[in-house]
């Protein structure tokens, strides 16, 4: 080991001594600035990821739309299952009605699918019932949903679509169609669970007049980050039709979280450059105080880049130090987040604020090395360029001065 | 007679003050060689420590010439020869605070690029030779003043400089403690032959070294 490495850590942790006060304080106030900047960073891809999950599964990797409702749809999802890059292709459509049970009702977002497609999302995320059972007389509902209907499996619901009420006779109510309730989902996604209400497609079609049309088809791909690409290839091979991979379908919103990422970063950081001033500070009087050292240092022979090195290596250290404790403070403070963000919520807030807010019912996280690695980069410059500052200061000063005004 | 160790030469320096530049070296020449000791006393102010951090290569004069003899480079310019050359012994010790004796004296070896396994083993023969073998894991806050000047003695000489440089190396300590480490100093520098100028206030000290100089008003003169 170096001479001045040596030297550096000794004076970071004087032997003898068990609480080191700069060095204990300096590493605290760096970890807490790299677990700030982590733990938001990380958190907000959570929501990124879950987002882009959350489209990719109710939308599908691809969604294939048209100016008018698609025509033999059964065709079209025969030919593109035919495509290399298509794993399954289905049709779908998808509208509001009104849903009552007695005295509770709700405008649900209804959506005809294939429930014996093997790929519908929805199937993972079953609290109750069967989603195999859902047919011409049965629903699924989202938990949301279901909970503000007060209906639970086996229940009954009323539903009313647009179609029927064109259909009812001129001056008279149109009737309802009875479903039973089948399965409840509880996906999470709040703009899910609140309004999500599976029928079938055939279903669908005698409920909004579609003739045997779809509304579109959703595309699941065998490599879904490489949705654009395909969409872009299907597109100019089937003019009529408008393939929207999912990155694209709520591109603002995810523009939007990768936007507020990278502002939290900045807002972050500053509370690591806050920490990097006070360890430049303190490392500025530590070197006044050692003056006399430096002074020693030089009649031992020591370089001025050995001196530089002294102390610039100090700031390096308790940024490297601080960096390594704020990773462990991040994975710690994220492992109990939903513990720390009830007992926040019970204290200040009142109620399910992430539910409401964020549309998750749990704080949601997603550990990318990229952000480790950026966060341990700025960190280290910003506390070794806190400790270069002081560290050039002392070894510009001649010995014959450092000796005689300290 | 054997070469100089130490060569300075029409050495000038001055200080600015307020009342004009303040003359405190004037024309000063000094040769040691190998195994002599000269002190040099005089009032505070005189100058004395000015002179001894010019021949150590600490401050530079404004006039006039330094050479010590490095081993295989032969006469060169002091700064060159810091802490091979030239070693220093301070009034205040000024050891590292963080280090134990040892680790202080072997420090002086591994900034001079000796291995820290070779330095450590050279730091303990010589903390032997100055008494404090036994002391060498103690922080110098565990030490007595004495023993901390043992220590600094042990450092200045761990790697074998031609010239030895004390400045007040006992005016911190009490009167006995002060006999036992000049005595022990002008010892060791006469077994290893190096040259040594030792700056200070105390007479009966001065007496004890083979040339004897007064620095008074710039000029050094024998006393």
């Amino acid at each position: 080991m170096p001479w001045f490495l040596h030297l550096a850590l000794r004076q970071l942790f004087p032997p003898g001594r068990r609480f080191p006060a700069f060095a204990s304080v300096s590493i605290l106030g760096v970890a807490l600035g790299v677990a700030s900047l982590l733990v938001v960073q990380t958190v907000m891809n959570g929501f990124g990821e879950e987002h882009r999950l959350r489209i990719r599964e109710s939308f599908g990797d691809c969604v294939v739309t048209a100016a008018a409702p698609v025509e033999r749809p059964a065709d079209l999802a025969r030919a593109l299952r035919a495509d290399s890059a298509v794993r399954s292709a289905a049709p779908y459509a998808e509208g509001p009605a009104l849903i009552r049970n007695g005295d509770f009702s709700a405008v649900a977002g209804v959506r005809g699918i294939d429930p014996s497609d093997p790929d519908q999302p929805a199937r993972r995320y079953v609290a109750f019932g069967s989603f195999d059972d859902i047919d011409d007389g049965r629903v699924a509902l989202g938990a949301g949903l279901a909970r503000s209907l007060r209906v639970r499996v086996g229940d009954k619901v009323e539903l009313w679509s647009p179609a029927l009420a064109e259909r009812a006779e001129k001056g008279r109510a149109p009737l309802p169609v009875e479903l039973e309730v089948c399965a409840v989902i509880r996906t999470g996604f709040t703009e899910v669970d609140d309004r999500a209400a599976l029928i079938p497609l055939r279903r669908f079609d005698d409920l909004w007049a579609l003739g045997g049309r779809a509304h579109g088809l959703t595309l699941r791909l065998k490599e879904p980050a490489e949705a654009e690409s395909v969409a872009a290839r299907l597109s100019a091979a089937r003019p009529g039709l408008a393939f929207i991979p999912w990155q694209h379908v709520k591109r603002n919103f995810l523009e939007a979280i990768r936007f507020e990422k990278t502002m939290l970063f900045f807002l972050m950081f500053i509370i690591t450059l806050v920490a990097s001033f006070s360890i430049g500070s303190t490392l500025f009087s530590a070197v006044i105080r050692r003056a006399r050292e430096v002074g020693v240092l030089a009649t031992l022979g020591a370089g001025r880049a050995e001196v530089v090195l002294l102390f610039a290596l100090q700031g390096l250290l308790i940024g490297m130090i601080g960096t390594f404790a704020g990773f462990g403070l991040t994975w710690t403070i994220l492992t109990f987040r939903d513990g720390i963000l009830g007992t926040v919520n019970r204290l200040f807030g009142d109620g399910d604020m992430v539910a409401s807010v964020y549309q998750f019912s749990r704080v949601p996280l997603h550990y990318d090395a990229s952000d480790f690695l950026v966060a341990a980069f700025f960190t280290l410059v910003t506390t070794a360029a806190a400790g270069l500052v002081p560290a050039l200061w002392a070894a510009g000063r001649k010995p014959s001065e450092a000796m005689r005004d300290a | 007679m054997p070469e100089p160790v130490l060569r300075a030469a029409g050495l000038a320096r001055s200080y600015a003050s307020p009342a004009g530049p303040l003359s405190v070296l004037n024309e000063v020449s000094l040769e040691v060689r190998a195994g002599e000791s000269v002190s040099v006393r005089g009032s505070s102010g005189s100058g004395k420590t000015t002179l001894l951090q010019i021949l150590g290569g600490l401050d530079l004069p404004d006039a006039g010439k330094v050479e010590v003899l490095l081993p295989g480079r032969g006469l060169c310019p002091p700064r060159m020869a810091l802490g091979r050359g030239v070693g220093f012994v301070f009034q205040n010790y000024q050891l590292m605070p963080e280090l134990s004796a040892l680790e202080n004296v072997a420090l002086a070896g591994r900034i001079t690029g000796v291995p820290s396994d070779e330095a450590d083993r050279h730091a303990c023969e010589l903390l032997g030779q100055v008494g404090l073998a036994a002391r060498a894991d103690h922080l110098p806050s565990k030490l007595s003043g004495g023993e901390c000047q043992r220590v600094a003695l042990a450092r200045a000489l761990v790697n074998h400089p031609t010239v030895l440089l004390a400045d007040e190396p006992t005016g911190n300590l009490d009167e006995r403690t002060a006999e036992e480490v000049m005595s022990l100093m002008l010892g060791v520098v006469a077994t290893l032959g190096t040259a040594l100028v030792l700056v200070t206030h105390s007479r009966e000290f001065a007496e004890r070294a083979s040339r004897r100089y007064v620095l008074s008003g710039g000029a050094l003169s024998p006393a």
